[in-house]
Parts: C-alpha cells; structure tokens; sequence
C-alpha cells in the first residue's frame, strides 16, 4: 500500500525550503495520535475520503434546500390561483 | 379548470433520499482500502487512481440513461403534442449535458497522472475522448436549435426530431467508432475489454455507483422539471392549462 516516494527522494540533491519536509526526512518523528493516527494512516487517504464527503454532504445539503425553495414557491401559486378565481 | 401537472412528490422525496444515502455508501465504499474492507489490486500506473472508475465511468452510463430518458420523452412530444413531455425531454438532456461534461473532466485529470505522466500533456486526442467532446456538442446544439425558434409548439416538435437524431448518434460515437480506432481506452482496438480486466472486489462498488449516479440524475433531472413546470405556470398565468 505504501507507495516508494522515489522522486521526492531524488529531490534532496536540489532541496528547497518547501520541500524540505518530505524529501526522504523521517519527520515528524513521534507517532501520530488522536485524529492524526487516523487521518495519517494509508498515504493520508482519509483526508481525500473527508474532501469527497464534505463535497458530497454540500451537494445534497443544496440539493434539499432548492427543493425546499421548489415547494414553498409552489405553495404561494397555489394561493395566489385560488385568490383569483 | 383541471389542475396543473405536477410530479408526484411522495415519490420524489422518497428516491431522494435514498440516493443520498446510496451514494453516500457508494464513497466510504470507493475509499476503502487497507484490509478493512475492499482491497483494490496494485496495477502499475493506475495505483490508487483505478478507484476514477468508481466516479468517472459511472459519468458515461448516467448521460447514457439521460439522453435515452430525453429520446422517450421527445418521442412522445412527437406523438401526443404534450408540452410536458417537451418539458421531460429539454431537462434530461440537460442533465445529459452536466453529466457528459463532468465525465469528459474527471477523464481529462486522470488521463493526465496515468497515460501522459511525465509527458505534461492534457489532451492527446485519444478517439473515445475526442467523439465524446463531439457527443457533448451534439446535445449543446439542442439547446442553440432551441433557442432560434420562437413559437413554442414548432420549436417542441423540431427539437424532439433533432433529439432523436442526437440519441441515434449516442451508441456510435461513444462505443463503434472508439472501438476501431487506436485509443488507449479499454475495450478499443486490441486492449482487453472492461470485463477482462475489472477485478470482481472492485464490481462490488463501481455497479452500486452506476445505480446510484443514474439515482442521481433522476433527482436533478425531476427538480428541473419542477422548476420548469412552474416556471410554465408563472408565465401563463395557467390559462393555457
């Protein structure tokens, strides 16, 4: 599952500060704990799941709020009609 | 005076919501990984970014399911003069649009990190990339025909015929012509197929996916027919009802 970081690695030859990081350092060193055992864990994959879900959440979040809009306008033409007949 | 056509929404709320939940499964289900519950096999190249079939492909059978919702109903705007059914017919296509672009997207991305790593290319032309572009266009135009025709009954008619064409176009383009020419998407010219390849862990989420984005587009598509339906009434002020 872990994939070789090849190329970063190859990268310390032209480090910049940006990337010192991740360029075949074993930083941070302590073990992750709390959500980060969590969220670290799979090369941080749960963090892409958590942007897909919040993505996801938002999208149906708007889907329900116009078909409340939908309804309430129907409702007020409905009125309206029954005003006018 | 009869009541105006509306969309049963008992009905409605209820697929809604369970989409939601369906799709919302069909996430957790396209992340998991690692032992816990569906381990995708190691495939150079693809690595983690197989899971793209989960979301990409799914795009391509829910604008299939589209444009043949779209065909029915522009069938029957043909057959009965309903302009209800040219009001089915114009939000599927719709959505047939949304769903063609957002596939031709996510495959642009893909493409990008797999077939031209390293090659800093977006676009190559890759045949089933480039006849689904002409398919999304195909569709934009029913739109523009639309739009320069102003009297509504002649503009229903004419759009349905020219949906029909579009719908016949939709097989062609998106599986015979691919299949013949050299395209480095599965099932064209000498690459093994989808069903060759596809593992069966993975088949556990992609067709879950599949119904759930079809489930998806059934949704979108019935709020737009709503919006259209009132928009009808706003404009008519219902004496045409």
């Amino acid at each position: 599952m872990i994939l070789e970081p090849t190329i970063l690695q190859d990268s310390t030859a032209v480090s910049t500060a940006y990337d010192s990081v991740w360029a075949g350092q074993s930083v941070p060193t302590q073990a992750p704990t709390g959500i980060e055992s969590v969220m670290l864990a799979h090369d941080k994959l749960f963090v892409v799941l958590s942007v897909a879900l919040i993505i996801w959440f938002g999208l149906m979040f708007v889907t329900l709020r116009t078909d409340r809009h939908l309804e309430k306008v129907e409702r007020s033409l409905e009125s309206n009609i029954s005003d006018t007949d | 005076m009869s009541t105006p056509p509306t969309i049963n929404l008992t009905r409605y709320r209820l697929i809604r919501n369970g989409v939601f939940v369906w799709l919302t499964l069909v996430v957790l289900g396209a992340f998991s990984f690692g032992g816990y519950l569906l381990n995708i096999p190691k495939i150079n190249i693809l690595e983690h970014t197989a899971r793209n079939l989960y979301f990409h492909v799914p795009m391509w059978f829910t604008m299939m399911a589209a444009t043949g919702v779209s065909a029915y109903h522009s069938f029957r705007v043909l057959q009965t003069g309903d302009y209800v059914r040219d009001i089915r017919a114009r939000a599927a296509a719709m959505m047939a649009v949304v769903f063609g672009l957002l596939g031709l997207l996510t495959g642009i991305v893909w493409a990008r990190f797999t077939w031209y790593v390293s090659a800093d290319i977006w676009w190559n032309f890759d045949p089933k990339q480039s006849m689904a572009a002409v398919q999304v266009l195909i569709y934009g135009a029913y739109f523009v025909l639309r739009s320069g025709i102003e009297d509504t009954r002649k503009q229903a008619r004419i759009a349905a015929v020219y949906n029909l064409f579009a719908f016949v176009t939709v097989p062609f383009l998106l599986y015979v012509l691919p299949r013949q020419l050299e395209s480095l998407h599965p099932g064209a010219d000498g690459n093994p197929a989808f069903s060759d390849i596809t593992h069966p862990v993975m088949r556990l989420v992609f067709y879950p996916a599949i119904i759930g984005f079809i489930g998806l587009f059934w949704v979108l598509y019935t709020q737009r027919v709503r919006l259209a339906l009132l928009q009808r009434r706003v404009d008519h002020d219902d004496d045409l009802l």
